[in-house]
């Protein structure tokens, strides 16, 4: 992931390998939904005998999945950016955008991961459970804001990368921007 | 200032940040809470992080991450190889045969693949270096690769319907049975292009060898048979209303991991691969409907949506001219926004004026959907034409762009073929729906 002309970062190799570890988590979730799923099929048309809220669960899984696909989509340069001004300014221009958007990124992440937090800590008294099982939400605002926070934590590394790599002709996360 | 006016400030700053290169989907979510922050501040914050708690549990959007799967494991299955080839032994010989055989390979992939980049990449590996062995022109080869790829996001299951039908809150099985037939027609017409251009000029696409014995034909249609049976089951199953298009996926997912299984096609590294690029494309999407659902509660609280469709009857009386103002301007915006960042950004503006004028949206989905395709093959960031690239490294992007070229006027005509006959997408869905 690291193509600098300078030795590799070490935060970004850190965030690297937790940002790995959470995606195999994340595909391990994933494996985990295509099995609900077929389960909930075969007991609702083979056996014929529905399994109550199993979609609840479901739900829950695919949330998870999500939340661990954030940081992991960063690194891999999966959040879809339109790349007009690299063809048109270069480097001399980006290096100095990247820092604005990478910036702003990280604003936008950190208030999103303090509203979850904050709505999250309502808990069931404000109807945050799921409408069959009752499942509550509050563990799973707190494992989205993970995911997010974790993402937010990409964009840190990859910013104070650019920084470190201001100078050189190519940035070393181009396209994880 | 009045809302309008910060409603189009709103408009300015998220063109200017994505021309910033912002990513799309925290473009949207930064423009759509500082928005509303200034419309309605006590909205923000809760809206912000509830529609960001929403999306993700959305029990319909399991089917993105799952015909995303399903389509990864036909890859490495190697049922996408057997499509292909069962096309080739039928129409190789042809002239322009090869092509023809990738769009009809493409078609097939796209019932069993939701992503147009996923059929993309996965028929221009198979296809290409057989076209550059018969020494087909480079523009027709990848034309006719990128153009393919593209009906991954119209024949059913598709991404862009998904994502449609939740902006829209229109029925993801009425949409995905509207996709069916503009699927076949529009097949029907870049292999007619590729018809066209061979006819005119032969050496572009010359036959590749001569026709294979019947034998020989129907075994190769035999062996794509795992793939069109898992099409079937999928895709008849929700047209037959036998599952819901969720279960649908989930039932595709599970016979396409037992076909790997069964061909031994699986490694530690390979199913891995699957699942990480999976969750690579679920970050995609997932994010970017955050972003859409963060960013349409400012555009409605801006009013914008009731001042376009004033001024848009000021321009015309005649619906279909508005119509064809926003598709117009839908084609522009392909030309240098990606295929779902015009989705999330310009339906929440539309739909409002749509629905006033009375249009289907279940029949403007299908006409959407097209227009993201053109939007996926057009200069300068056609998306599907850098991924040929990727595998063409030795054609130049120009040439890409050339060759397909006559693939983009075809996505013209049907546009105004569904136009003219709205029945060709709904004629499935009502029989189906009522």
């Amino acid at each position: 992931m690291n193509r600098s002309p300078n030795p590799p970062n070490h935060a970004v190799h850190y965030v690297d390998r937790v940002v790995k570890v959470i995606a195999y988590f994340g595909s391990f979730t994933m494996a985990s939904l295509v099995v609900i799923t077929g389960i909930a099929v075969v007991f609702r048309y083979i056996i014929n005998d529905p399994i109550f809220g199993i979609y609840d669960v479901s739900e829950m899984v695919l949330l998870t999945t999500v939340a661990c696909s954030f940081a992991y989509g960063g690194r891999e340069g999966a959040h879809v950016a339109v790349d007009i001004l690299g063809m048109i300014g270069g480097r001399k221009v980006t290096r100095w955008t990247d820092i604005i958007v990478r910036l702003l990124g990280i604003g936008i992440i950190a208030v999103t991961v303090y509203g979850l937090l904050v709505q999250g800590s309502c808990g069931m008294p404000c109807g945050h459970f799921t409408p069959n099982l009752a499942i509550p939400f509050m563990p799973f605002y707190i494992i989205l804001s993970a995911g997010l926070g974790a993402y937010g934590v990409v964009l840190a590394a990859e910013f104070l990368d650019g920084l470190r790599s201001f100078r050189d002709f190519v940035d070393p996360n181009e396209k994880n921007n | 200032m009045s809302d309008i006016e910060i409603g189009i400030l709103g408009f300015v700053a998220l063109f200017v940040l994505l021309a910033l290169r912002m990513p799309v989907a925290t473009t949207m979510m930064l423009v759509g809470f500082v928005g509303h922050l200034v419309l309605n501040e006590r909205g923000a914050l809760p809206t912000l992080a509830g529609e960001t708690f929403h999306i993700p549990h959305v029990l319909s959007l399991t089917i993105l991450p799952l015909f995303i799967l399903m389509g990864n494991l036909a890859g490495i299955s190697g049922m996408s190889r057997d499509l292909y080839d069962a096309a080739y032994a039928w129409f190789g010989h042809w002239r322009g045969g090869l092509a023809s055989s990738t769009i009809i390979g493409c078609a097939g992939f796209s019932a069993l693949s939701g992503s147009s980049l996923a059929s993309a990449v996965t028929m221009g590996r198979v296809a290409l270096p057989e076209m550059q062995r018969y020494q087909y022109d480079d523009k027709l080869a990848t034309g006719a690769i990128a153009a393919g790829g593209t009906l991954g996001i119209l024949i059913p299951p598709s991404a862009g319907f998904v994502i449609y039908s939740l902006l829209t809150e229109e029925s993801i099985g009425r949409l995905f049975m509207a996709g069916v037939l503009p699927g076949i027609m529009l097949t029907g017409l870049f292999v007619l292009v590729i018809v066209a251009i061979t006819s005119v000029k032969p050496e572009l696409g010359p036959a590749a060898g001569t026709s294979m014995p019947l034998r020989k034909r129907v075994h190769a249609l035999g062996r794509a048979s795992w793939i069109i049976g898992i099409i079937f089951i999928t895709i008849g199953g929700i047209y037959g209303g036998v599952f819901s298009a969720t279960e649908a996926a989930g039932i595709g997912v599970i016979l396409s991991f037992l076909v790997a299984l069964f061909r031994r096609a699986f490694t530690w590294q390979s199913l891995t691969g699957v699942l990480m690029e999976t969750l690579r494309s679920t970050a995609t999407t997932f994010l970017i409907l955050i972003g859409a659902f963060v960013f349409t509660p400012f555009v409605a609280l801006s009013g914008i949506p009731n001042a376009l469709l004033e001024l848009l009857a000021e321009v015309s009386p005649n619906r279909f001219v508005i119509l064809a103002i926003i598709l117009i301007f839908f084609v522009l915006l392909g030309t240098f926004l990606e295929g779902f960042a015009i989705l999330v950004l310009a339906l929440p503006l539309v739909q409002p004026v749509l629905e006033q004028l009375g249009f289907n949206m279940v029949w403007f989905g299908v006409l959407m959907v097209i227009v993201l395709e053109m939007g996926l093959i057009s200069p300068p960031v056609g998306v599907n034409v850098f991924v040929v690239k990727s595998i063409a490294e030795n054609v130049r992007l120009n040439d890409i762009f050339k060759g397909i070229f006559p693939f983009w006027l075809a996505m013209g005509v049907a546009l105004i073929i569904l136009v003219l006959f709205p029945d060709i997408a709904m004629f499935l869905p009502n029989t189906m729906y009522g």
